[in-house]
């Protein structure tokens, strides 16, 4: 056991040395820290200008002198802007002047005097997806008017304006805000399963496929080293680096989304030290795993070109329960806990969310994904005495 | 001391090892001579234990390789065919991890190394990276990380192949240093002039089988050829007739 341990060590140390000197290997492992805070204020900058653009709208009026008191009244909400004189509201809407016009009629100050129905026309193209959007805005503003003045209407002749309102409906949302913020952060918890599964894919292909493609691997071989640790020694090498990717994004994460000003337009993404340690528990052991299997397929390969192409199918899977969650969300059961890679997903969305895991799931999960890992490094560790692998298939 | 008996190997359909024996002695130099494809090379990878023979045996100084293949490799330093380097290593680093997977300490596998690379003449290369080493050069890294942990027995894949003329002969200083050290050294070879310089025994193999053994003069005068050159073509012309 000491004799392997010791040679493990030295194997492990050599290839992060190496692994150090490559530029490769540095590149994929920083990549994501660049990637991550541009994908959240990409997604972030999305996300708020839709809700800026739903609350601020310009509203161009024909025939404003003719409903002085409504445009006035308009003028005053939140986030709405007047703009008069416009003359000809078809045309400018046609051509795309304006998403919309509110046209007040030449009888509408008659009817409205007379208290008739007076009629607004909200000229619209709702082709156009901003156009629909001020419109949705625009029309409960008038009506919310209209309720106003049929309110004072019936005061005036005596009559209670709960008698207009037989009915009255409250939507009570039960998505918690996090919940909602983390759905538009799906990719989230997909990016930091990819970085924990593949982070270590430079280094594997380099020191399985590589190596024998150098023909150094016979070399290495003729010492009275166990397979074990030299399989041990790369995987560790290669386990280290998607380690520290995944905890360098995993801070990265941290600090953007607390710098970001979410919460202004009601995106409550709360991820502080003990959420990004329930994270980072949950995606450490599914690294351990990836690299596992990064080693035994590059073993297999040819050459380092075939091992790239291998594991290139490999940096897909992470996506898999993203895309199968985009449907209906993934309900957790405890079968899922099992498979990981799902068990993953589901727990690192679960942190995302604001809910807290149960140990005894981590744990199942982890265990699980580790026993995992050990069976393909075993296996890798037998290939390793193959004299088809150790040659090469020429021989 | 290196024992091989009635060693068989094949790959496929192919035969490349066909009933192969030898002893080779401490404090000799033997050489394995014949032409290429002879089996050479799979009857050194057999020695050190990367090969399981289909039958035969392989012993090192008494150690079974196949059943106790880490035992026999400590026994071993190997110059095998493939040589290739980490590019990104620097020549001390590779002999000093070898060093250490051979279990040597650390302040030992210093020790060595320095000793080592002052021998074969690698001053100047030993704290640069591998990448764009010469071809020799690169041969001197593998020669050293082989031998690095002093071992006893000596086995080298054609050493020279593609070397230069000095760097050839330097190995060849080498090795008769080695086997002056009571060390025993296994080499191969197809080059009969470079055999027959530093040898003190010669296996002669052709498809896969020993077709003479003997000193280099027992060898002229069983084919009675003036040269071993002629001697070497006439034992391997017509593939393992004699035995």
């Amino acid at each position: 056991m000491k004799h392997f341990l010791a040679s493990l060590t030295v194997v492990l140390r050599k290839e992060l040395i190496d692994g150090l000197r490559d530029r490769r290997s540095i590149l994929s492992a920083l990549v994501p820290l660049a990637i991550l805070p541009l994908m959240i204020l990409f997604s972030f900058g999305a996300l708020s200008d839709e809700i800026e653009q739903a609350r601020r709208i310009t509203v161009p009026v024909a025939g404003a002198e003719r409903a002085q008191a409504l445009v006035d009244w308009l003028d005053q909400q939140w986030g709405v802007e007047i703009e008069t004189g416009i003359s000809e509201p078809r045309l400018a809407v046609r051509e795309g002047d304006h998403d919309l016009v509110l046209v007040v009629p030449e009888d509408f100050g008659a009817n409205f005097e007379e208290a008739r129905s007076a009629e607004l026309e909200i000229v619209v193209d709702s082709s156009e997806r901003g156009a629909r959007l001020a419109a949705g805005r625009l029309r409960p503003l008038i009506r919310a008017y209209s309720q106003q003045v049929s309110a004072q209407r019936l005061i005036a002749r005596g009559v209670s304006p709960e008698l207009m309102r037989p009915l009255r409906v409250e939507t009570v949302e039960l998505a918690s805000s996090q919940e909602q913020a983390a759905a538009a952060f799906m990719f989230i918890p997909m990016l930091l399963l990819m970085i924990a599964f593949v982070g270590g894919q430079q280094i594997a292909i380099d020191s399985t496929a590589g190596e024998r493609e150098r023909l150094s691997l016979e070399p290495l071989l003729l010492n009275p080293v166990p397979r074990l640790s030299i399989v041990g020694g790369k995987w560790l090498a290669s386990f280290s680096f998607a380690g520290a990717s995944l905890v360098m994004t995993a801070g990265m994460l941290m600090i953007v989304l607390d710098r970001s000003p979410m919460r202004r337009v009601g995106i409550d993404l709360d991820v502080g030290l003990p959420e990004l340690g329930t994270m980072l528990a949950a995606a450490l052991p599914l690294a351990m795993l990836g690299s596992a299997l990064l080693l035994s397929i590059s073993t297999l390969a040819r050459s380092y070109k075939e091992a790239q192409t291998y594991t290139t199918f490999l940096v897909m899977t992470p996506m898999l329960p993203m895309v199968l969650s985009v449907g209906s969300p993934i309900e957790p059961a405890p079968w899922k806990l099992a498979v990981p890679l799902l068990s993953q997903h589901i727990l690192v969305t679960d942190v995302l969310e604001g809910k807290t895991p149960e140990p005894l799931s981590l744990l199942i999960a982890s265990v699980a994904t580790v026993a995992m890992a050990v069976l393909f490094l075993a296996l890798t560790a037998h290939q390793f005495r193959r004299e088809k692998i150790v040659f090469g298939r020429t021989t | 001391m290196i024992e091989v008996h009635d060693l068989r190997k094949r790959f496929g359909h192919v035969v490349a090892v066909d009933g192969i024996s030898f002893r080779a002695k401490d404090g000799e130099v033997t050489a394995l001579l014949g032409p290429n494809g002879a089996g050479k090379t799979t009857t050194l990878r057999a020695i050190y234990g990367l090969i399981k023979p289909d039958s035969g045996h392989v012993s090192i100084d008494g150690i079974d390789v196949v059943a106790n293949p880490m035992a026999a490799q400590r026994r071993i330093g190997a110059l095998p065919e493939a040589r290739g380097a980490y590019p990104r290593l620097t020549a001390r680093e590779h002999v000093q991890y070898f060093a250490r997977l051979q279990g040597l300490s650390e302040r030992d596998s210093e020790q060595r190394c320095e000793d080592l690379m002052e021998r074969l003449g690698m001053g100047e290369i030993a704290d640069r990276r591998t990448e764009g080493f010469s071809h020799g050069e690169r041969t001197k890294v593998a020669l050293a990380r082989a031998l690095v942990h002093g071992p006893q027995n000596v086995l080298l894949d054609e050493p020279t192949s593609g070397l230069d003329v000095m760097s050839a002969r330097a190995i060849r200083g080498l090795v008769r240093h080695l086997s002056g050290e009571g060390k025993c050294v296994l080499f191969s070879s197809h080059l009969m002039h470079e055999v027959s310089a530093v040898c003190d025994s010669i296996v002669i193999v052709a498809k896969g089988r020993v077709v003479a053994r003997g000193t280099p003069d027992d060898l002229r005068a069983a084919t009675r050829c003036e040269s071993l050159e002629d001697a070497f073509v006439s034992l391997t012309a017509d593939g393992g007739a004699t035995e």
